[in-house]
């Protein structure tokens, strides 16, 4: 299969670590996750729920729209959640699964949103947008991470402000800080799919087609391991695309 | 410089009508105000540019975890000297360019917080608490921020806050106050709860009967409102959710203009803000109602 995007690979990518019955939140900026949860609701895992940034449950609108909180995705949604009920998710909550991007994800999976290049004063020499659901890393059994972005910029050895945690210092560290869940179990980029070995370091499952493994070590801030060659991603399925692009991105939204 | 009306905070039932401009005479120098929506959707925005106008200034703020246009503009007119942020954006179409700048400059200081330590400064107030505890935020950064203060246990616990003023836009509301959302209210009725004043712009007034048809519309009672304000459009360039999208080519161009602090004033502040005196002559100068309605069909 060729012609694809690399916007619908990490669709496919995403939607394929989802599992039936999930209950999953997506943030800002979040088209790849949220049709990756569509593409899933309409394969493997119908039951699914899907939580919008906005509180919007199930949205099923008749095309992609680029803002998380459109208020197009409202119709035809089964229920629209308040400012309240995302409080007592980010304290109470009984979440699958969370999705993250980062302005720097680190090696261990930490997410900076908040800023980079901080001088004596505390002022960022470039500042993020920041981040507003950082507790969803606490009480999400799993986090996906993804990046639409795949540099030394944004994969970095060690966070300039952690705005959300991911394995932080590493092996126990979660749970030393009183966090039960598991934290991020993989991250999807435009080269790789990361998952993180023992240790908790991130280290290549997968090296997308017409994608180089020195590609990769020269765009990446930490040291991945490389006994031998990566294995290759495998590419989306004819059934896999032809329902993202019948049923989810109707639009062509993330088309090539 | 306006001067400092007393602030009634009163649940009498009676027309909240007024004026934009008469509204927001309860707005000076150095208040703490709420911003409500959520990114660049149903923002105050007619409200913050009357503000910018009127060139008030060290506003503290506090907004909607995730926040856009409302903030960003406030602190490109000038008007803030503390904000308390989640996080601020134009999502898929940029960062905010002066909330970045002003960041990265110091001209305003930055409380870095989240959804759970902004919400729960605004639970504390809703239960009479001194503060709220938040255990969500363990061994991140912003466990260093001073929103993040702890209780007597050695909690992280927000102070409760208690907004001079609430700043909402909404789709439509009655004379009354009763004001419906069509698409997310999202934080706005917890910050009605909290704050002290709220003025609540809406693109259109109806009739008190056609809430009574279906009261499980209303999305912030009368009671919690002290001015409703008649501003159609007064979203603009974000979304009134359910009436009109955002408008791309707007915020791309308030982007754009933000770069740089000589053409934030003569691009957008100049032409978008103060020469319109008054919304009424910025919805004409944006192209009037029709142009937010055709939105529909172009904005992805």
């Amino acid at each position: 299969m060729s012609g694809y995007s690399i916007g619908e690979l990490m669709v496919v990518l995403i939607a394929r670590e989802l599992r039936d019955g999930d209950l999953a939140v997506t943030g800002a900026s979040s088209l790849v996750p949220v049709a990756a949860c569509m593409l899933a609701q309409s394969m493997h895992a119908p039951n699914l729920t899907m939580i919008s940034p906005a509180g919007v449950v199930n949205a099923r609108p008749p095309r992609l729209y680029h803002s998380a909180s459109d208020g197009r995705w409202c119709f035809n949604a089964e229920a629209i959640n308040t400012g309240y009920d995302l409080f007592e998710m980010s304290e109470n909550g009984l979440l699958d699964v969370m999705f993250y991007g980062g302005v720097q994800i680190d090696r261990r999976g930490n997410i900076n949103l908040t800023g980079v290049g901080y001088d004596e004063h505390g002022r960022p020499k470039f500042r993020g947008p920041g981040l507003a659901n950082t507790s969803f890393a606490v009480v999400s059994g799993r986090i996906i991470l993804f990046s639409a972005t795949h540099t030394k910029r944004t994969f970095v050895e060690k966070l300039d402000f952690l705005s959300a945690a991911g394995h932080l210092d590493g092996p126990g560290a979660r749970r030393a800080n009183g966090i039960e869940t598991e934290g991020p179990v993989c991250c999807v980029t435009p080269k790789v799919v990361f998952e993180f070995d023992e240790e908790k370091n991130l280290q290549v499952r997968s090296l997308h087609p017409g994608v180089s493994q020195d590609d990769v070590m020269a765009n990446t801030g930490f040291e991945l391991a490389c006994d031998g060659p990566w294995p290759s991603t495998i590419e989306p399925t004819e059934e896999e695309l032809t329902v993202l692009r019948t049923q989810v991105d109707v639009s062509g939204e993330l088309a090539p | 410089m306006s001067t400092q009306v007393p602030m009634s905070r009163s649940t009498v039932r009676t027309s909240k009508l007024v004026d934009l401009t008469e509204a927001m005479d309860v707005v000076c120098d150095g208040q703490l105000l709420v911003l409500g929506g959520l990114w660049f959707h149903n923002n105050p925005s007619a409200l913050a540019r009357e503000i910018v106008r009127r060139r008030i200034q060290n506003l503290r703020i506090i907004a909607a975890p995730p926040s856009g246009y409302a903030v960003d503009l406030l602190i490109g007119g000038g008007c803030v000297a503390e904000a308390t942020i989640g996080h601020v954006s134009f999502e898929h179409m940029g960062l905010a360019p002066n909330f970045q700048r002003a960041a990265q400059t110091g001209a305003v200081k930055i409380i870095d917080a989240d959804e759970a330590t902004i919400l729960g400064g605004f639970m504390a107030t809703l239960e009479h608490l001194q503060d709220h505890p938040v255990t969500s935020v363990r061994g991140t950064d912003i466990m260093s921020s001073p929103i993040a203060r702890r209780n007597s246990d050695g909690v992280v616990a927000p102070r409760a806050v208690v907004p001079d003023v609430c700043l909402l836009h909404a789709q439509e509301a009655d004379i009354y106050g009763n004001v419906r959302n069509f698409g997310n209210s999202f934080a706005d009725p917890l910050f009605a709860k909290a704050a002290r004043h709220v003025i609540v712009s809406v693109d259109r007034i109806v009739e008190n009967s056609e809430v009574r048809k279906e009261p499980h519309r209303t999305t912030i009672p009368g009671y919690l409102v002290d001015r409703i304000v008649c501003a159609p459009g007064g979203a603009h360039p974000g979304s009134s959710q359910g009436l009109y999208p955002h408008d791309e080519t707007a915020i791309k161009a308030y982007i754009k203009a933000g770069q740089d602090p000589r053409s934030w004033e003569a691009d957008y502040l100049e032409p978008l803000v103060h020469a319109p005196g008054t919304h009424e002559d910025y919805l004409a100068a944006i192209g009037g109602w029709e142009h937010l309605v055709a939105l529909n069909e172009v904005v992805k």
